[in-house]
């Protein structure tokens, strides 16, 4: 009964470890997964992702293809979707950029001569909110730091493996999920100060109401 | 290991399985020594033989030597026939045709989950009451053990409670929080067979054919955390906590639109990509919901703690 293939994860990813993807895993048998194996040693064959959705357009007119550009903290994100995505399609077709969304997607990638390109095929996209994308930011930053970790102590296969092929500059990527972290710190101080402020605005115009209410009083006179 | 030490296990293992009947352990290993020392005969053959010898001595009853009676928590390796008795804790809706029901039995030991195969052609067991699972196999799926009851199985309902105590009726329970990031096929506002519960398509039961049927809400989904995935059910009382929408509301979003699948895209638009909290009772691959409700993050603290660690 082991013929089942589990369903794959949706990972959490930041665009700029994925986007310097270049290695893949084939498996031997015609329909396995395809995974890329990232600079951070993650073996990933599907994310889910929420961030700005920037750009929506279609590849080329009458289509049915659609390209698009999302961001997060990091950098950004290429995808694309067409009528083998139905369920994102329709969706994808009520949805105005700039606006934030989630997305769980398949990770592609394609070989060029020059470079490899990692674009996503979105399997459903909806709109979302601040607090889901920074509960994202979280998410990701706390699984990012754990690859950091892995790749530092040679913990697993796949994270030595990645050592060997990328070996990647592991500073610049603490750097990454540091800044993003902290500028999502910076948003809450200012929302908690900004629910502050508008409180003792809410006293002002209640004061100003009673004065417009003695105002008419003195009118009717 | 030596030959005597294997004649001592074989033994012990002959002597608890027929204990009951009165057998004494010196003479089950007097047999064996027989058979396996002065006789050399295969370890098979000499199991067999004083099988068959106890059988008839003490008039031990013939299906409890090819499935002898067990507990749930004794069963631990697939391929085994055996026979329990149990309660139906919980079923499930099948997943296809070729089942005829499927759930959770359990007894004062513990839980495990049952199959009855269509073509075993059995009454239907009813959640709560006690069956005596005779001459049932067992096989692993999804990473658990599981009874299956065939054609050559015999189930009969028991006159007795057994009492599966409530912090066995929950062995896997778990909370969860992660993202919906899928809604399956047969979602929405669905009709179920009127004879059976399973879902009919253009008016089409898989077993039942052309039926009548009645309205129910669900969601069959993927709970998504990032290391692992959790296949749910969402019944109409979890959806209405989650949402606002009931049965009777999906129905009237049903009839004004004069569409059925407006109710599914609505669902869709408030739950897909959503952080959920999960809480339910893992069986393989499926978390059996009992709560649910849409996750409150703490990000400051969360923040907080992250920087800590990156230094």
């Amino acid at each position: 009964m082991d013929g089942i293939r589990r369903r794959e994860v949706a990972r959490r990813i930041f665009a700029k470890e994925l986007n310097g993807s270049t290695h893949i895993f084939k498996g031997n048998e015609e329909k396995s997964p395809v995974y890329v194996l990232t600079p951070l040693g993650l073996r990933c064959n599907r994310v889910f992702i929420i961030a700005a959705l920037l750009e929506k357009e279609e590849v080329q007119p009458e289509s049915g293809i659609w390209r698009i550009r999302l961001a997060d903290p990091t950098g950004s994100f290429l995808g694309y979707v067409g009528r083998f995505q139905p369920e994102a399609l329709e969706s994808l077709t009520d949805i105005e950029p700039p606006v934030l969304v989630s997305l769980t997607a398949k990770v592609r990638v394609f070989e060029g001569s020059s470079r490899t390109l990692v674009t996503l095929r979105p399997e459903n996209i909806n709109i979302s909110d601040i607090e889901a994308r920074d509960y994202w930011i979280v998410e990701t930053a706390k699984s990012t730091i754990k690859r950091i970790k892995d790749m530092e102590n040679e913990s697993s296969e796949d994270a030595k493996l990645a050592k060997q092929i990328y070996n990647p500059n592991l500073d610049e990527y603490r750097k990454a999920v540091k800044e993003a972290l902290l500028k999502l710190k910076e948003e809450y101080e200012v929302v908690e100060s900004a629910e502050e402020e508008e409180e003792e605005i809410e006293e002002l115009e209640f004061d100003f109401e009673e004065e417009e209410f003695d105002l008419s009083d003195l009118l009717e006179e | 290991m030596k030959i005597e030490e294997r004649i001592e296990e074989l033994s012990s293992q002959l002597y608890e399985k027929f204990k009951d009947y009165g057998i004494s352990k010196k003479e089950i290993a007097k047999r064996l020594k027989l058979l396996l020392l002065e006789f050399k005969v295969p370890e098979t053959e000499a199991l067999r033989t004083i099988t068959n010898y106890l059988v008839r001595e003490y008039q031990i009853p013939k299906e409890e030597v090819r499935a002898p009676t067990t507990k749930v928590f004794e069963i631990k390796e697939p391929g085994r026939w055996i026979s329990v008795k149990a309660k139906v804790v919980q079923l499930w809706e099948p997943t296809s045709p070729s089942i005829s029901q499927t759930g959770l039995i359990g007894d004062e030991t513990g839980l495990v989950r049952f199959l009855i195969w269509s073509k075993a052609g059995k009454p239907e067991v009813e959640e709560g009451k006690c069956y005596l699972f005779k001459n049932v196999v067992t096989d692993e799926f999804g990473g658990s053990m599981r009874i299956n009851v065939t054609r050559y199985s015999e189930i009969e309902e028991i006159n007795e409670d057994i009492k599966v105590s409530e912090e066995l009726r929950y062995p896997g329970e778990l909370e969860i929080v992660g993202s919906l990031v899928a809604i399956q096929q047969n979602s929405g506002l669905i009709q179920r067979c009127n004879e059976c519960g399973r879902v009919v398509k253009s008016g089409m039961c898989p077993v039942h054919g052309k039926v009548g049927w009645y309205d129910d809400l669900r969601i069959r989904g993927v709970i998504d955390n990032g290391e692992n995935t959790y296949e749910i059910i969402l019944n109409e009382e979890n959806i209405k906590d989650l949402t606002g929408i009931d049965l009777e509301g999906a129905k009237k979003m049903a009839k004004e639109n004069l569409d059925r699948s407006v109710v599914l895209s609505e669902l869709k638009r408030m739950l897909l990509g959503k952080y959920l909290k999960v809480g339910g009772d893992l069986v393989g691959r499926f978390l059996m919901v009992r709560r649910v409700e849409f996750y409150k993050p703490e990000i400051t603290a969360e923040i907080e703690k992250l920087l800590e660690i990156i230094g």
